[in-house]
């Protein structure tokens, strides 16, 4: 059965100021384990004050790595994020869908999610 | 050791003429035999005006020469050049005292690790937020400028590969209505990356070019990017300030007169990037339509 689980960024970074890909692999990291067991997750930028596109980056366009389109069309919802924000959100995704289409990059990044599964286990 | 540092004030050409002489004083200075365990004394006897904003680049070079265990000295410093590298805290770097900033105009010397977002995010608060000196600016353009600072370090971060740090430095003009601020490296440069990680053979400024065009990067790996550049580019363009980029021997530029690049006589051996907006800019940054969540992605 599909859970809903709601992820506030302001929480996990733990500061309204959003800029570094190290607070946004945190994001990322719960996320795709949400939507990675099947989940839908909701991505609440509630009190978050500034974003840029490396932190978005990480949290978000990585997912389209592992993940296809529709998955992630399907699994993940974004709410409380400011239109200016929403729109570079949007940037973000298109470069990140572009990013992927590269099959070299694409066969990159299933292999290290692989291992990393493997050194993991 | 004795060099001379000898840029002059040209403020149309301040970048170009800071830099030639900058990497030319490195290229000079930075051969391990003659720099290691020296005293390096800087005759700025002939420097007759600085720009606040570049102390980010000088000091990037002068904490490389205090890396190799080097002594550095700046000596015969004009009163009002002293007055200003004393005023933004870099001269206390070399053993000079901080004097206040009566004015309130400056924008603090400071130098992070690639791992010191958090330091960088807090120093960007207080020196931009959290002050009364800082030139009414709509709340837009604010969190606009915010957003590109932080995109410039995060690209510093990424792309440079460096291990000395990050350096900035900025001024506010509160009477012309304009905000420098410049964050310098010494990692790799654009040249070499765009070699290394998209297999192009560019001159210095063609690679800054290629890596300003939308769509292109030198990212590898999990997390995507190349979208720092264009959205600061996109700012810039928007708000008529004005946007540098000094990497390897490569000048790039783009102000309200378009784009301009030019070869600098010397490399310089990291990557600067130099914003100066317009803070009297009226321009609104808010969307007049809002995007549908469900769109996004």
């Amino acid at each position: 059965m599909k859970r809903e689980m709601k992820i506030s960024v302001y929480e996990v970074v733990g500061s309204p100021l959003c800029v570094a890909s190290g607070d946004g692999q945190k994001v990322h990291n719960r996320l795709a384990a949400v939507i990675g067991a099947g989940h839908r997750a909701i991505l609440s930028f509630h009190n978050v004050s500034t974003l840029t596109s490396a932190f978005l980056n990480a949290a978000i366009g990585q997912l389209y790595g592992p993940f296809s389109e529709e998955k992630i069309r399907c699994l993940l919802k974004v709410e409380e994020i400011a239109p200016e924000d929403a729109a570079l959100l949007k940037r973000v995704v298109e470069t990140a869908k572009l990013y992927f289409k590269d099959p070299q990059r694409f066969e990159q990044v299933v292999r290290e999610t692989l291992e990393d599964e493997q050194d993991g286990a | 050791m004795n060099v001379e540092a000898s840029w002059r004030d040209s403020h149309s050409h301040r970048f170009i003429t800071t830099f030639k002489v900058l990497p030319r004083w490195r290229a000079s200075t930075h051969k391990p035999k003659d720099c290691f365990l020296e005293r390096i004394e800087i005759d700025m006897s002939s420097a007759t005006w600085f720009e606040a904003d570049m102390c980010a680049a000088l000091g990037a070079i002068l904490y490389s020469l205090g890396q190799d265990l080097n002594t550095v000295e700046l000596t015969n410093i004009a009163p009002k050049v002293r007055d200003v590298l004393s005023r933004n805290g870099f001269l206390s770097h070399y053993g000079r005292a901080k004097i206040p900033d009566r004015w309130g105009s400056t924008i603090s010397y400071q130098r992070f690790d690639d791992r010191d977002d958090h330091f960088f995010a807090r120093y960007i608060e207080s020196q931009f937020i959290h002050r009364s000196e800082m030139p009414e600016m709509s709340s837009g353009l604010l969190k606009k400028f915010r957003e590109s600072i932080f995109e410039i370090f995060s690209n510093a971060v990424w792309h440079s590969r460096t291990q000395l740090g990050i350096f900035s430095c900025g001024q506010l003009f509160p009477t012309k209505g304009l905000l420098n601020f410049t964050v310098a490296d010494l990692g790799v440069g654009m040249r070499q990356n765009v070699q290394d990680y998209a297999g192009f053979d560019l001159a210095a400024e063609d690679a800054i070019v290629w890596a300003t065009e939308e769509n292109n990067t030198t990212r590898r790996g999990p997390i995507p990017g190349g979208l720092g550049l264009k959205l600061l580019r996109e700012f810039i363009d928007l708000n008529g300030g004005c946007l540098q980029i000094v990497s390897d021997a490569g000048f790039w530029q783009t102000t309200n007169e378009g784009v301009s690049t030019a070869r600098l006589g010397h490399p310089f051996p990291g990557t600067v990037v130099y914003i100066g907006i317009d803070t009297a800019d009226l321009n609104s940054y808010s969307l007049t339509t809002e995007l549908d969540a469900n769109e996004i992605f």
